[in-house]
């Protein structure tokens, strides 16, 4: 039987971000489907729409022709769309069988005689009577799996399957997709990586920020379109002027290597590379791929051996980010409202955040308010931050008016090196505009950037020389006039 | 109809509104039970929280038990606002009546105006030393704060009971399990004749006044607040994470350890078994109902207190059993948790729609 899955006009807004702008979207069994886009892109509310953990605020959603109210996780598997999260949603302690039939109804024998003949038909081969806590990564997403199919799935939606999964694991779990898709079951797969999507699937939906950017058929398209979709960079952009960029090194980084315990986590593998002065160095690739933890070895949240950073001919790799910001380095996170800054403190707590020790804001452990909210009238004017008021609580500002106000606690001190990561994600066009002009006078002044961003355009704007990150890997740097968008697209996907 | 609407923030009027809806609806609670079991309901709670309190003497047994109880939860705040999960204060507070009782004991013959400070300063640090077995695990080995602490309480009593029976029981003292009396210099003094309160009321006022000053004009108070907000900023702040538990844990244990002081040296007296009534873990509720703020928990003290002395009145003239005063501390807790829940949250009454 076809099963048909229609979303129709959804729309969902949360405070400050539009994250599903009218999406209309229509699948047909018999087919694997794509949806791509970068980490914040929407694709993550739209599919937690479709297995009814968030409810749209405008839209419908038709199941051969019925129109479904997901109201709850329940409705959805009730209306037969099962969903495997990227975080599995296993209880660790208890084994196999019992993980799989704690929502079920079902008789406990029937149900064993059912799963046996779902691992027999799939070849999936996991003792049921271990616990789970035993299991790969693999095995516990296929557990995952046979949960939903236990249901007899019209729909089976993945979200970013492969991120924990090893090629072997990755390649079966190709191989169950694609049976699954011959007997009917419609799949929805959820990624941001190119190469599975060429691998797997014959349609793909990109979205960006909150909107469907295109679908298309995958023999119409190739990993270089695709990037360039996600990331949109069809748009014109204005390059800076070629500044006069000196030889007078800044900021050297040798065999930089991070191992991470986290397996969501990307590892870094020898990181090479240098800024000189008055120049910007723009850090490329698909989100998800070591941006993070480039970020924080470069602010210090994530200390590494004194040598692999060397930073105006001091070696400071073992500093954490106070101490860097002595050395006159500024960060400025991705995370403006979980990192950057703390949205119930007031704007001037806030920009207290960076203690710099010239700035006098603490003297004998003591707080000098006087002297940290003259500063931070110093910033509102100088970088247009639109309020007056500095005892504001900083969960009051727009996330532009927020980024200035990071942009500028980070710069008044007159850093030589700023590092930013996605500094504009996020922000209207106007906010985004300003950021732009700032950084570019930063530059005019003879001081250095490095530029992690997401944002294709935004890097070529910027950038003196590009590199390009993936999977925890730098490519070789580039100059920027000799980087076309296709070039990054290629290189964004993997390939050398 | 009533709806459930998130709060686009929480509401300042309501941060002070719960702790006293709390309070309410423990008397209401608290009535219900009283009538459950037979008793008048209205003359059960007079009895409970106001006649203990109605002369001289019983205000003054009030701050004696409102002091171990405010000093340990002001040391305690300095741990809950950094997001640190220091629960074993009865723990610190034990180790510190014994490191300090065991200096009193040492000067059992002597007199001297030194002997007491010496004999506050090694409470306070038998507290932090105590505590800083937690806090050093946490940071260097990764444990959970939570556990270590609260499993610590258990082994410093243990202790304690081995010490009264064992080796610093009182050889003129007919086997029972308690110490030497101190010597009169080693004991924190009176205040009124006639009166049980005694001078560590000086001790929990200065830690109320030393912590709104931290909190609020020091540099480790901000540290302390942001990492409360989020540990992810005060690691891009740079702000040294080990060095502060280590800290505030260190504050936390010689606040606890210096009620025990107060305990033993005031109106104990000595060492023995049950110094104690679990004023370390109910400073936890103390701390929590006044809002982690210095004020509050003074008013918090003050509040939880009386179920202690409440407790009491009520078995002497109503034979209610006396644990029914852990009864209302936990109603207290159940109820400030669960009226918490307005924070984030507001309830609207709508009309049925058609």
């Amino acid at each position: 039987m076809n099963t048909n899955l229609k979303i129709s006009n959804v729309t969902k807004i949360y405070p400050g971000c539009v994250a599903n702008d009218n999406v209309s979207l229509e699948f047909n069994s018999g087919k694997i489907y794509a949806l791509l886009g970068e980490n914040g892109a929407g694709k993550s509310t739209l599919v937690k729409i479709l297995s009814g953990v968030i409810i749209p605020d405008e839209g419908e959603i038709y199941l051969n022709k019925n129109n479904l109210k997901l109201n709850s996780p329940l409705d959805a598997k009730k209306n037969d769309i099962g969903m495997v999260f990227q975080h599995f949603n296993l209880f660790e302690t208890l084994s196999v069988f019992e993980n799989l039939i704690i929502d079920s109804d079902e008789q406990r024998e029937s149900l064993r005689e059912k799963i046996d003949l779902i691992m027999k038909k799939y070849n999936f081969s996991i003792d049921l009577d271990i616990p789970v806590l035993n299991l790969s990564a693999g095995q516990k997403q296929k557990v995952e799996i046979i949960r939903c199919l236990i249901r007899n799935p019209k729909v089976l939606i993945m979200d970013e399957p492969t991120s924990v999964l090893t090629e072997q694991e990755t390649s079966e779990l190709f191989l169950s997709l694609k049976k699954f898709s011959e007997e009917g079951i419609l799949i929805i797969y959820i990624t941001h990586k190119l190469k599975e999507v060429m691998q797997l699937c014959d349609e793909v939906a990109v979205m960006r920020r909150g909107k469907l950017v295109s679908v298309s058929e995958i023999k119409n398209e190739n990993i270089e379109s695709l990037a360039n979709k996600m990331v949109g960079q069809n748009l014109k952009t204005i390059k800076k002027k070629k500044a006069k960029t000196s030889s007078d090194q800044l900021i050297k980084i040798t065999n930089l290597n991070f191992t991470s315990e986290d397996p969501f986590e990307t590892n870094l593998m020898d990181i090479n590379f240098s800024v000189n002065r008055g120049e910007c160095l723009g850090i490329a690739g698909i989100s998800g791929n070591g941006q993070s933890e480039l970020f924080q070895v470069l602010s210090g949240e994530i200390i590494s051996e004194k040598n692999s950073i060397e930073f105006n001919n001091s070696y400071i790799g073992n500093l954490n980010p106070q101490e860097r910001r002595e050395y006159l380095m500024a960060f400025s996170p991705e995370d403006r409202l979980e990192q950057a800054a703390i949205p119930q403190m007031k704007i001037f707590e806030n920009v207290a955040l960076n203690n710099f020790k010239s700035s006098n804001f603490f003297n004998n452990g003591l707080i000098n308010e006087n002297k940290i909210k003259e500063h931070s009238k110093k910033i509102i004017s100088d970088f247009n931050v639109n309020t007056d008021n500095i005892e504001l609580k900083s969960q009051f500002l727009s996330g532009g008016n927020l980024q200035k106000l990071i942009i500028g606690r980070e710069l008044i001190t007159s850093p030589d090196l700023l590092i930013c990561f996605n500094p504009t994600w996020g922000l209207d066009v106007g906010a985004i505009n300003y950021i732009h002009e700032t950084l570019i006078k930063i530059n005019e002044q003879n001081k250095s950037i490095i530029l992690i961003s997401t944002d294709t355009d935004e890097l070529l704007k910027l950038s003196d020389k590009i590199s390009v990150i993936h999977k925890g890997k730098l490519s070789k740097i580039m100059n920027a006039e000799e980087v076309t968008s296709e070039k990054l697209g290629i290189l964004m996907g993997g390939a050398n | 109809m009533i709806k459930i609407v998130k709060r686009d923030q929480p509401s300042r009027a309501i941060f002070f509104f719960t702790p006293v809806l709390a309070i309410f609806l423990t008397l209401v609670a608290g009535g219900l039970i009283f009538f459950i079991l037979g008793f008048k309901p209205f003359e059960a709670l007079k009895f409970f929280f106001i006649v203990p309190i109605a002369d001289k003497y019983g205000f003054s047994e009030l701050l004696l038990k409102a002091t171990p109880l405010c000093l340990i939860a002001i040391g305690l705040s300095f741990c809950f606002k950094s997001n640190n999960w220091n629960i074993g204060a009865e723990g610190q507070l034990t180790f510190g009546a014994i490191v300090s009782g065991g200096v009193a004991l040492l000067f059992y013959e002597q007199e001297g105006f030194y002997i007491l400070p010496i004999v506050i300063l090694a409470g306070a640090i038998g507290g932090m030393l105590y505590a800083s077995i937690p806090a050093i695990l946490k940071t260097y080995f990764n444990t959970n704060e939570i556990l270590v602490s609260l499993m610590l309480v258990y082994v410093s009593k243990l202790i304690l009971d081995y010490l009264v029976v064992g080796p610093w029981s009182n050889p003129e003292g007919f086997n029972f399990p308690e110490t030497r009396q101190f010597s009169d210099s080693a004991k924190l003094p009176l205040l009124f004749e006639g009166l049980r309160i005694h001078a560590g009321i000086f001790l929990a006022l200065a830690a109320v006044v030393i912590s709104w000053f931290v909190f609020y004009k020091t540099y480790l108070g901000f540290q302390m607040k942001v990492s409360g907000f989020s540990l992810k900023t005060a690691k891009y702040a740079g702000y040294k994470g080990k060095k502060m538990i280590i800290l505030v844990f260190l504050i936390s244990g010689a606040c606890a350890g210096l009620a025990g002081v107060g305990e033993i040296t005031g109106p104990i007296g000595q060492l023995h078994r049950e110094i104690s009534p679990d004023y370390g873990f109910t400073a936890i509720i103390v701390a929590f109902l006044g809002r982690l703020h210095p004020v509050g928990i003074i008013f918090a003290s003050l509040v939880v207190a009386i179920t202690y002395l409440g407790a009491e009145t009520a078995q002497i003239f109503m034979q209610i059993p006396k644990y029914t005063g852990q009864v209302f501390q936990g109603m207290i807790l159940f109820f400030l948790l669960a009226s918490d829940y307005l924070l984030f949250f507001k309830i609207k009454f709508i009309g049925l729609k058609k």
